[in-house]
């Protein structure tokens, strides 16, 4: 069902009508939806309160009916068996290798070294088995600063480069100042090396890509050369707690849906999501070098998340962004608890609202513009619905009557009204939920892969209920996030956490006690002046009353593994783990520990300072010390003294960084250390000297 | 000099060379006695430092003497040639190839070929490329963000609110006074 051979040949007329769809069934929804409230208003005269709850009502179900439309679109193109304006269609029908060169960049900063090493591993055996290895080179770019981490990742990468004979095709790049986070580092690559390449796959730390899907990225640039960047759907993988569970579940159940129904719409007009995506490096680097924002400090002028600009600028230089989004063979991972999406949500909040700039920009297209109004909305919604729902429980005192929907539930007389309230519910919770059952219909064939057709459906109602549930604990953060952000404080580009899961019960009582407060005096406000509204508010007071324990609870490994025993929230890779997915929790050689040092801290500067080939591995990677001024030099030799003389938890991570940042100096330091009497040595390092050759 | 300080020596150069992955014993025990009789007679000429620092003095500087050779014999040298050949070393696998290699003053061709073919290369030649930013049109959204900037002052917003509280208070006083 191939409608085209090139991506350049898709017919305008098909993209303006689909959007026309996309739009007129959000839209269409969105008016049916507000002339139903209307009409409930109506009945006794719209008042000020009320024309303020319309409003917010047509910003918030629009959004619902949009969501809705592109779940619905997704299912209708499943109906029909596929998608005949598919970018991977286009690809030749021969076999060929890419005949560019193309750069796998993987930013990291302080992720596990041994999880990005594994993955690289992977890869690199994934692509020799398509026989088109020699087509791609490989970059670690790291941004980390935790000297542990840097050195761990340097003895990963020498030790990967040995054993598979790959030196001269996995690079390790380490910047010494990290200008810019990630998008400042995809920026140094293209800097130095961009030039060298045609395309570049961008992933991010927790990526992993087979070797096939690699190569057919690369091929699909090759057969289009209209196309700028192209996106793949990572599928969430591997998760061990409950929330990492639920969202791979979800992701695989509704997921497929609103990626087809995304595609149906924007077809050339995707988005970039900044990882597991190939880009074209030459348009890249020409358009789409990352402007600054209107801003009066240099800090607001940054776009702290680039992906979705990029897209913008790469569109707006000519070139189309596609959605591969039914290759398998990409994945990801998600953050292991609650702390830790919100983490993430956090920054990207900020991100989001910074795109606000590009949305009135002349030039931007209209699909960037959605992509953009969406993000935006994905978080300006949250306090938007607490406005509406504050706004809601005022106007329900006022009148003592349930102002929406359960005024006229409370109403003893069954009038016109109270139908129109019965409606509007309804099809607001078809809105809601009916996704999920046209994800679950849509898996219906593959239910086998998802633990047969019970467990499935079990597991999609668990999902559903819980999704539920953490629905408001996310509304309370999102809004403190918008405020945080329109207040002007900064979000800083954090490591994710994606190793351990278990929420420390402390840091659960901080962090998840103001919900729960806020949950029980709105439960005690409304029991004491509106019953009924407790009631109807009941959904969004279980949530917040119970964070602490949902944030416990979804951040278990045991709970989420118990699911998984008794065959719930299965995916298809846990049922069958794929070659690319194996061994990604094993320690490379480099990185395993003897057991006398299993716990020891400060592992990266025991080896650096003690183990002759780590020493020699991070000063070769170093530039050759130039000659120092003497107080520098004085300087660096106090340091190198007290490191030794008190062990490396006496310096801090500073001072740790400006040895490791000198050749010469840390030379002097692995001989000083070897050279000194144990008498002059902090007793960690007596230990260290006897243990460290252990097996 | 005690027997103790003279074992702590000894065992001191047994770790070093077990860091360097010396696994032929019977290499170990040479190296350990050559090295330990040197520092014995370098001792005797200068007693000042300790058998420990005299010992591993003498191995570092053999060793790092062994890898500056190696450099020179597998690749140009510059001021990091030496760990670069050290690293090489032992990415090549040459410490468990010619476990017996060493130190050896005359080490085999082929373990000099392996370890020239396992040079570490951090990346690819640069080839720099000038990323130009450009000029984004953000529209009348701009304007109107940079005029607000440029006027904005909390004086102005605490005025206009003070100015508001007084009429508001104003216009109850009235509606209390004439109408209520």
């Amino acid at each position: 069902m191939t409608a085209f051979q090139k991506t350049s040949e898709l017919p305008a007329e098909v993209a303006s009508l689909r959007q026309a769809l996309f739009l007129a069934t959000g839209g269409g929804i969105t008016i049916a939806g507000t002339w139903l409230l209307t009409g409930l208003f109506r009945s006794g005269g719209i008042t000020a309160t009320e024309w303020a709850l319309l409003v917010l009502f047509v910003i918030l179900f629009g959004q619902l009916a949009f969501g809705f439309s592109i779940a619905f679109w997704g299912f209708v193109v499943w109906l029909r068996g596929g998608e005949p304006y598919e970018v991977m269609r286009t690809l030749p029908e021969t076999e060929d290798c890419p005949p560019g060169s193309t750069a796998i960049i993987m930013p990291v900063f302080n992720e596990e070294p041994g999880r990005i090493f594994r993955a690289v591993e992977n890869m690199v055996r994934s692509l020799e088995a398509t026989g088109c290895g020699a087509a791609f080179d490989f970059f670690i770019l790291s941004d980390s600063n935790n000297p542990d981490n840097w050195i761990e990742e340097e003895c990963a990468w020498v030790n990967l480069c040995s054993r598979l004979n790959a030196f001269g095709r996995i690079f390790y790049r380490k910047r010494r100042v990290s200008l810019h986070g990630k998008s400042g580092n995809v920026a140094d690559f293209c800097r130095r090396w961009g030039q060298r390449y045609r395309y570049a796959v961008v992933l991010d730390a927790d990526s992993v890509m087979t070797g096939e899907l690699l190569v057919r990225l690369a091929r699909v640039m090759d057969a289009n050369p209209a196309i700028g960047i192209v996106q793949t759907a990572p599928q969430i993988v591997r998760g061990t707690s409950l929330l990492q569970r639920l969202v791979q579940f979800s992701t695989r159940s509704v997921g497929p849906l609103f990626a087809a129904g995304s595609n149906f719409w924007h077809l050339a007009g995707a988005s970039y999501w900044g990882h597991n995506a190939i880009i074209r490096l030459q348009p890249f680097m020409q358009h789409c070098v990352l402007p600054e924002l209107p801003g009066r400090s240099a800090a607001d002028r940054h776009i702290l998340s680039h992906d979705t600009v990029e897209a913008a600028l790469m569109q707006q230089a000519g070139f189309q962004v596609w959605f591969a989004y039914q290759e398998p063979g990409s994945y990801e991972e998600g953050p292991p608890n609650l702390s830790e999406s919100f983490k993430r949500d956090r920054r990207w909040c900020q991100g989001n609202l910074q795109h606000f700039w590009f949305l009135f920009a002349p030039g931007t297209h209209f699909t960037n513009r959605i992509h953009i109004f969406f993000g935006l909305m994905a978080y300006l919604s949250a306090p938007l619905l607490l406005v509406f729902i504050t706004l809601s429980g005022i106007d329900t005192y006022w009148k003592q009557q349930f102002a929406i929907l359960s005024a006229r539930a409370a109403d003893p007389v069954w009038t016109g009204t109270w139908w129109t309230s019965v409606l509007l519910l309804g099809l607001t919770v078809t809105l809601l939920f009916l996704p999920k059952v046209l994800g679950a219909i849509h898996l219906l064939p593959r239910a086998r892969e998802f633990g047969g057709v019970l467990r499935m459906g079990v597991s999609v109602i668990f999902e559903t209920l819980l999704s539920i549930l953490l629905a408001p604990i996310f509304l309370f953060f999102y809004t403190q996030f918008v405020v945080l952000t329109l207040l002007g404080l900064r979000v800083n580009w954090k490591t994710q956490n994606r190793t351990t899961s278990a929420i420390p019960f402390g840091e659960a009582i901080r962090t998840y006690g103001p919900p729960t407060l806020l949950g029980i005096a709105v439960t005690v406000l409304t029991l004491m002046h509106v019953p009924i509204l407790t009631l109807w508010l009941s959904p969004l007071l279980a949530g917040w009353l119970l964070a602490i324990p949902l944030a416990l609870l979804t951040s278990s490994d045991r709970v989420g593994g118990w699911l998984r025993s008794r065959g719930l929230l299965l995916i298809p890779e846990e049922i069958r783990t794929p070659p690319i997915l194996a061994g990604l929790d094993d320690p490379p050689p480099a990185l395993a520990r003897p057991q006398t040092l299993a716990d020891v801290a400060h592992y990266g500067i025991l080896r650096v300072v003690l183990d002759p080939f780590v020493n020699a591995v991070h000063i070769a990677l170093l530039r050759r010390s130039r000659v120092h001024a003497k107080h520098k030099g004085e300087y660096l030799a106090a340091l190198s003294d007290r490191l030794l003389s008190s062990g490396p938890g006496a310096l801090t991570v500073r001072e740790t960084h400006a040895l490791l940042w000198d050749s010469g100096e840390l030379a002097r330091v692995h001989r000083d250390l070897w050279t000194r009497p144990g008498t002059r040595l902090d007793p960690w390092w007596r230990f260290a000297l006897r243990h460290a050759s252990e097996d | 000099m005690s027997l103790d300080e003279w074992n702590a020596a000894c065992d001191r150069l047994e770790d070093f060379l077990d860091a360097h992955r010396v696994q032929d014993r019977a290499l170990v025990l040479r190296l350990t006695t050559d090295l330990l009789a040197e520092a014995r007679r370098l001792h005797a000429e200068n007693p000042i430092y300790s058998p420990v620092e005299t010992t591993l003095d003498l191995a570092t500087a053999q060793t790092e003497a062994w890898f500056s050779r190696l450099a020179a014999d597998t690749a140009p040298t510059d001021g990091n040639a030496a760990a670069r050949a050290r690293v090489a070393y032992f990415a090549a696998g040459a410490h468990r190839e010619w476990p017996a290699a060493f130190l050896d003053p005359d080490p085999p061709a082929a373990m000099i070929e392996a370890i020239r073919r396992a040079s570490i290369q951090a990346g690819p030649d640069l080839e720099f490329t000038s990323l130009i930013r450009r000029e984004v049109d953000y529209g009348p959204v701009e304007d109107l963000a940079r005029e607000t900037w440029e006027q904005f002052s909390w004086s102005h917003v605490l005025r206009a609110f003070l100015i508001w509280v007084v009429i508001f208070f104003a216009a109850y006083g009235s509606y209390l006074a004439f109408f209520a």
